[in-house]
Formats: structure tokens, C-alpha cells, sequence
């Protein structure tokens, strides 16, 4: 009996997890380069009441046995990493990959993080900064009175100088690969860190034969949450814990019927 | 004590037990590749059935669970690794004493290139091996479970049929065991679409309509047990007057 009791407590607490998931999409839904997590679910262990194969007689065994199942939870919300939608907004900085990869930041403590979010921008020096001021890794500075600034899709950085008929290489921007991108650490800002799981970064140039996407100046990759799609799961979700509480009041009921056998 | 109490007792337990599994049930409604239970209730007869004819001295009790192998619905996600599978099959993976069986097509890649599930079980390709896949490149599933990368085949996913699912056991986190060494056959006739994930096969409705049956049985059984008590507080406080 408490076993079902705890089983829809399981049940519920799952749901409320992929509550806070959807939430989480829902409203980062404008975030330029976020991407969508999704909540996964797994049964827990199985009591055997009845051993499958047990004996039931001298001659004869069970042949499946009763196995009551202890509830529910949630295991991983992995990243969806498919491309959100491209949107123009004519600033040179802004970049989008078309393909795999991230782009590498350098932390202020020293440690590279990865971001799929292209919105960079310039700090006082000329260096090229996200919009948190980490520096793009490696890094690449354009003088101050650089004319025009264009990135191209293999993620070489050029500008032209006043009075300058050819354009001088700035730096090329060179992208991060992982083997098990899903297997990275978020740690907010739109910034994601190396672990175990996700292996160590392949570093390649844009549009290369390492298998990273190739760049595109002046657009920003919009985030990969589906709206429609997440609503429909907060109603699948918000059923599913109506149904787990309603658990909870059957077997509230069972109990108190079981004290009033005793009068 | 009486049989209508002894025969109500064991009848609202089996109850309770019913209810254990449709609580399980309902909380894995959102677990991918799920496989709802059901109860098979028999009777338990006691050695001395045969002989009293006196009244009945057998009480119901839950004998064993089936699981409910239908299909559920194929939800996309959009997920490249995400597959879904229909049909009776089941992916193979390689568990960490033997082979676990699993609905669950939702896997990743581990830091080696092989395909792999949550708990970093690989997934197993037609020749027993884990697959090796170029993670940098994109993949294709065709339907009938045939791995391309880069246009070339990198293997095939290798699904294994019970003849009798029944007689598998699960294990939890979404897998089965083969718990009676009946040799898996080669599956016929299921199909793999990536993207997909197929989803609980819970049905919410359902488990409410068992809720309140099962509460209204219970209910009636609490009251057989009632009355029986007041019988019996009569029968000896009346009938026994003189």
C-alpha cells in the first residue's frame, strides 16, 4: 500500500521536474542560440513478490512471477541540438554556425567555455568579446579605425583601413567540435563546459573536413524551442500529475477504510 | 475467524496490490518506451478445499503481472538519435551481466563514438559489436535499421523478438532481461524512424476508470467485513441471551 502511495509521489515529482524543463524552454524561447532540453524519464526497480521460475509445487514452477514496480524518475534532460531558425539583424559581429560546433570563449578564470549563441561584440581594446566580455579564443583584435569588418564562411576575420584599397587579415575563427555534445555542462550565459562525457574538444576551422558547420556574418541563431510543442507537453505533463495525485487519494481512502474496520 | 472476513481481508488486499501497479503505471507515463502492467488474479485453493464441502475455501489473491507489450505512440523530438521503434521487437544493449532488451530508442554517443543509452550501455549492431560512428557527421537510420554515415553503412541495429514477451522481466531504467533463456528470434516486420521516441503506453483514462473501480471494490469488501463483524457481535451478544 505505501507503495503505491510512494510510487505516485514518484510520479509527481517527475512531472514537476519536467514542469521546471518546460519552463526553462519556454522561457528561454528568445534566447539567441538556446537550445531546448528535454526530460527523460526511467522505472525504477521492481519488487519481486513472486520469483518467475520459483516452485510452485514439487513438479511445477511459476511461470512469471508478480513484480510490482516502485514508481518513476527523471534521469537526464539532454540538449536538443538542432538548428534554430536564422534571423537577420546586419550586425558584422553576429555570426551563426550552419552545422556543428561551438564557439570558444575564454572564461575571466582562465578556463574555455563553448557557445552556440554568435552575438559578439568589440571591448575597448578592439578585442572581439561575447556579450558577458569573454574573450573570442583564439583571439583576434581589430584596430580602431578599421572601415568594414567581414567575416568569411571559413571564419577568416577581415577588415579594411581608411585610405587602404586591400583588406588585412584580422585572425580566423576557429570552432569547437565534441563527440557527445549532449554530454556537456551548462553554466548559464549560453556557455557550456567540457566534461568527461562530452570528451575533448576537436578544434577546426569553419566549413573544414573536421566536420564543424560553417559560419554566416550578420545573422543570429534564434533558440530551437518549440513553442506549440512545449505547450502540448505542459498539458501532457500537468495531466499526467493530475493522474498521480488522484493515486494518492485512492490510496488515502484505501487506508482510512482500513482504520475504520475496527470499530 | 469467519470466511466472509477472511475471504474479504485477502480481496482487499490483492485490491491493494492492483493498486500498486496502477500507481507504477501512471507514474511512468512520460517514460519513454514504457510497457504498462496489468494483474491476473486467481484463486488460491487450500489443501482443504477438496474435502470441506462445508463453503468456499479458496480467496483471491494476484498471481502475476502481465505486461502489456502494445504499441505506443511514436512522438518526434527531432532528436537524430532518438529511435523509435514499432512493431514486437526490442533494441539489444549490451548490459553489464549480459543482454538487456529495451523499447527506449533514445541514445547518445559516448566520448568513443558508440551509440549509447542513459546508463552508457552500448547499443548493439546485427554482429553483436557496439556500433563506431564519425560523430561529426550527420546520420541516417533507414527503416529497417541500417546506420549510413557519409553515404556508407556503418552497421545495422540489431532487434531481437520474443515469441513469448511475456516471459520477459523487467529490470528497470526501461529494460527487460530474458529471464527464461528462450532464444531471441530475428525480428519481422518492425521499423525504425529516427527522430522518434516511442512513448508510455499508459493510457491515463484508463488507469482512472481502474482507480475507481478498484476503491469502489475495495469499499464493498470493507463493508462485507463490517457486516460480518455485526453478525457475529449479534450472534453472540443475542443469541446467546437467556
Amino acid at each position: 500500500m505505501i507503495r503505491a502511495l510512494f510510487s505516485a509521489a514518484s510520479g509527481m515529482n517527475a512531472q514537476q521536474t519536467n514542469v521546471e524543463n518546460i519552463a526553462n524552454n519556454i522561457a528561454n524561447a528568445n534566447t539567441a542560440g538556446f537550445k531546448a532540453r528535454r526530460a527523460q524519464f526511467q522505472d525504477l526497480l521492481y519488487q519481486n513478490l513472486i520469483q518467475p521460475g520459483a516452485a510452485a509445487t514439487q513438479n511445477t514452477v511459476v511461470p512469471t512471477g508478480l513484480q510490482l514496480g516502485l514508481g518513476t524518475r527523471a534521469v537526464s534532460n539532454e540538449v536538443i541540438f538542432t538548428q534554430g531558425d536564422f534571423s537577420e539583424t546586419d550586425n558584422p559581429l553576429d555570426m551563426v554556425i550552419q552545422g556543428n560546433g561551438f564557439f570558444q570563449v575564454l572564461q575571466p578564470s582562465g578556463q574555455l567555455a563553448y557557445t552556440k549563441a554568435g552575438t559578439f561584440h568589440l571591448n575597448n581594446t578592439g578585442q572581439i568579446v561575447d556579450p558577458n566580455g569573454n574573450l573570442l579564443d583564439p583571439p583576434i583584435t581589430i584596430p580602431q579605425n578599421a572601415l568594414s569588418l567581414t567575416i568569411g564562411s571559413d571564419g577568416t576575420v577581415s577588415y579594411t583601413l581608411p585610405g587602404q584599397a586591400a583588406a588585412q587579415q584580422a585572425g580566423q575563427i576557429q570552432l569547437a567540435n565534441f563527440v557527445n555534445p549532449s554530454g556537456l555542462n551548462s553554466i548559464g550565459q549560453s556557455l557550456f563546459q567540457q566534461t568527461d562525457a562530452s570528451g575533448a574538444p576537436v578544434i577546426g576551422a569553419p566549413g573544414g573536413a573536421d566536420g564543424v558547420g560553417s559560419l554566416m556574418q550578420g545573422y543570429v541563431e534564434q533558440s530551437n524551442v518549440s513553442i506549440v510543442q512545449e505547450f502540448v507537453n505542459l498539458i501532457v505533463s500537468q495531466r499526467a500529475y493530475e493522474a498521480n495525485s488522484k493515486v494518492v487519494k485512492a490510496a488515502d481512502d484505501m487506508y482510512q477504510q482500513v482504520n475504520n474496520l475496527k470499530q | 475467524m469467519d470466511q466472509i472476513s477472511v475471504l474479504a481481508a485477502a480481496g482487499m488486499q490483492s485490491r491493494m496490490q492492483s493498486l500498486d501497479l496502477v500507481a507504477n503505471n501512471l507514474a511512468n507515463s512520460s517514460t519513454g518506451g514504457y510497457k504498462s502492467d496489468g494483474e491476473f488474479f486467481t484463486l488460491f485453493s487450500s489443501e482443504a478445499a477438496g474435502e470441506d464441502a462445508s463453503g468456499p475455501s479458496s480467496v483471491p489473491m494476484i498471481q502475476r503481472q502481465w505486461t502489456d507489450f502494445g504499441q505506443g505512440l511514436l512522438e518526434p523530438t527531432n532528436n537524430p538519435l532518438d529511435f523509435g521503434l514499432s512493431g514486437k521487437s526490442f533494441f539489444v544493449v549490451q548490459g553489464p551481466s549480459g543482454p538487456l532488451y529495451t523499447r527506449n530508442g533514445n541514445f547518445r554517443f559516448n566520448n568513443t563514438g558508440a551509440l549509447v543509452t542513459n546508463e552508457g550501455y552500448p547499443l548493439l549492431q546485427q554482429n553483436g559489436q557496439p556500433f563506431k560512428a564519425n560523430t561529426a557527421q550527420p546520420l541516417q537510420v533507414s527503416l529497417d535499421g541500417e546506420i549510413n554515415q557519409n553515404g556508407g553503412s556503418i552497421g545495422r541495429i540489431k532487434l531481437a523478438e520474443f515469441h513469448n514477451p511475456t516471459d520477459l522481466t523487467k529490470y528497470g531504467a526501461n529494460y527487460f532481461t530474458n529471464s527464461t533463456g528462450q532464444e531471441p528470434m530475428d525480428a519481422t516486420g518492425s521499423q525504425i524512424y529516427q527522430g522518434k521516441i516511442e512513448a508510455s503506453n499508459v493510457s491515463a483514462s484508463h488507469g482512472a476508470v481502474r482507480i475507481v473501480g478498484l476503491s469502489r471494490q475495495f469499499e464493498m469488501m470493507q463493508k462485507a467485513i463490517t457486516i460480518s463483524n455485526d453478525m457475529g457481535k449479534k450472534a453472540i451478544e443475542e443469541v446467546a441471551k437467556v
